[in-house]
């Protein structure tokens, strides 16, 4: 009777656990055990067997793989000045924001709308605005900004890059830190205001410590997608100029399906995962720590 | 000093909306370009224009298949979604409430994935997807996204039904209904607020997404995505941009006008997504 109870028990947790179990094996487990193993061979993709080469692949990323190279300090790069700019913006944003202005419903959907779009699409769209729109609006205004190469020379397509990603995704970072504020008491800065601290002192004394749990939120949602940067680049300018625009997704990328270097791809995307992996417990390291202090 | 205030309010209110103004001049630059002929768009891309070209609306419409498109879009999102709610939401449920080595163990096992970047597997998906017939067919598209969605979905299912108190569960037990039935009687309508949260981002996510739909449905027009067509046409039509424009606006429309009449919703959505994330 018993025993009978508990199988019944076991099958009903098989029926609920094993959908969701069979999904991610599917999608995730096979997949990577398959990519660990491709990482250890040399293989264009249509032959019928790869051929091992042990730690090879690994040897000549590291040693001397230029296009590698260029990617990952394109990726570190980008990824840090979007992760600053990006937080600094959308807090002072919310800052006004959060004065309760007449027109702050209004701002707040506006600022929103682009990150509703796809980000491929939003690469195109400024390729437009840099390409045909910055030329009309040379014309009428005779403002030398418009004429600059935005997309052909090295240093300002990595601007311009920066610029659409922080256009796209500033009104996301937005909302987090506006919710953030709400729940900052009104008293606690109505008695900071007592005490006669300013409103610049009042910022860094009360509202930014009160606004660490949306830091760390925001901080790391930044850093998870500008560390996997492509969509954006592939639309906007494809890589260029001169190959210099490629961030480390689209280095693998290209690896595997445009140079159908298939092993080779595979050893690079190994070596993502894992710099995301030590980047991510470093993070949540730091974070669990500043929770128990608080 | 109080006036004083109320005009310095006033500025910044006014400078704000200018901001934001200037903010969705590039959107609203694609949408007037969008309705230029070919001549008009090359004199002035500024200007508004003379005379509205919806021709170029009809022959994008066609030419890309607006309604098939339309269609695959709504049943890849469909169908993703519908998986990731339903076998998110009862793992969650048991995986909460059996305390078992077993349980915490698929539990660990079906968040971890979170942290794999999906270019790091992205061949072999790919590869694994040809193997098992789920390429080249917005089903298996839909299918696919159960796997890459479920992870989050479990991991905030998981965290709220934590607390919604055991008693609940027994009292329906009591009253006769178990497994499957008492789940989807007692419990789901409890979660409605999760699931809502879950419902919004992935649907953003779905919709929009890109490299996973490049590489497996890219081959043909009838299973392609809106944003997948989007990319193929404008990547055909760099000269024409009248046309590149029309696309472009085709496939952001929908998104802007559920976001008009769902804003709120949207925004608390992903807010609370984020924090519970």
């Amino acid at each position: 009777m018993k025993s009978g109870r508990r199988r019944a028990e076991r099958l009903e947790f098989g029926a609920f656990t094993l959908p969701i179990l069979v999904s991610i094996i599917v999608v995730f487990y096979y997949p990577f055990m398959m990519t660990i193993r491709y990482s250890l061979t040399q293989w264009n993709g249509i032959s019928k067997h790869p051929k091992f080469v042990g730690l090879d692949n690994f040897k000549q990323i590291f040693m001397g793989d230029a296009n590698f190279s260029n990617a990952a300090w394109f990726t570190i790069k980008y990824a840090l000045a979007y992760i600053i700019l990006v937080n600094v913006l959308a807090i002072l944003l919310a800052l006004v924001l959060d004065m309760k202005l007449k027109s702050t419903n209004w701002l707040r959907a506006a600022f929103f709308i682009p990150y509703i779009l796809s980000l491929v699409i939003v690469g195109f769209i400024w390729k437009f605005i840099f390409m045909q729109g910055f030329e009309s609006l040379g014309a009428s205004t005779g403002w030398g900004l418009f004429g600059l190469s935005w997309l052909g020379e090295q240093n300002l397509a990595f601007i311009s890059i920066l610029l659409v990603s922080l256009w796209q995704s500033i009104g996301f970072y937005l909302v987090i830190y506006i919710a953030g504020l709400q729940s900052v008491p009104d008293d606690l800065k109505e008695a900071a205001t007592v005490d006669g601290a300013g409103p610049v002192r009042r910022f860094f004394n009360v509202t930014l410590p009160l606004l660490a749990p949306s830091i760390t939120i925001s901080v790391f949602m930044a850093l998870t997608n500008s560390i996997k940067v492509f969509d954006v680049i592939l639309s906007l300018t494809g890589g260029g100029p001169g190959g210099t625009t490629y961030s480390v997704a689209y280095d693998i990328y290209r690896d595997t399906f445009q140079n159908n270097l298939y092993g080779y791809g595979t050893a690079k995307a190994l070596i993502l995962f894992i710099a995301v992996l030590i980047i991510t417990v470093i993070q949540l390291t730091i974070f669990k720590r500043r929770e128990v202090e608080a | 000093m109080k006036k004083k205030r109320d005009w310095r309010i006033i500025l910044l209110e006014v400078v704000m909306v200018v901001i934001s103004l200037i903010f969705l001049y590039p959107l609203f630059l694609t949408i007037i370009n969008s309705l230029k002929s070919f001549s008009e768009l090359m004199t002035d891309v500024i200007a508004l224009p003379k005379k509205l070209a919806f021709e170029n609306y009809s022959y994008v419409w066609q030419y890309i298949n607006y309604p098939r498109l339309f269609l695959n879009n709504t049943v890849v999102t469909g169908l993703g979604l519908a998986g990731i709610v339903l076998i998110s939401s009862i793992a969650a449920y048991k995986l909460a409430r059996t305390k078992s080595r077993a349980s915490s163990l698929i539990y660990f096992l079906c968040i971890m994935p979170m942290l794999i970047p999906f270019q790091s597997i992205m061949l072999t998906v790919l590869q694994m997807a040809k193997n098992l017939n789920l390429s080249e067919s917005t089903w298996g598209l839909g299918l696919l996204y159960w796997g890459f969605g479920a992870p989050l979905a479990l991991f905030i299912y998981h965290g709220f039904v934590k607390g919604i108190p055991r008693e609940i569960d027994e009292s329906a037990t009591i009253d006769g209904a178990s497994g499957f039935r008492l789940f989807f009687s007692v419990i789901f309508p409890l979660l409605k607020s999760v699931t809502t949260t879950i419902i919004i981002i992935d649907v953003m996510w779905i919709w929009n997404d890109f490299l996973l739909p490049l590489l497996m449905v890219n081959g043909s027009p009838a299973t392609k995505t809106l944003t997948l067509a989007a990319y193929t046409f404008v990547g055909q039509y760099t000269s024409d941009w009248q046309y590149a424009m029309t696309a472009m606006v085709m496939a952001v429309l929908p998104s802007i006008i559920v976001f008009i009449f769902l804003q709120k919703y949207i925004v608390k959505g992903v807010v609370a997504g984020a924090v519970k994330g």
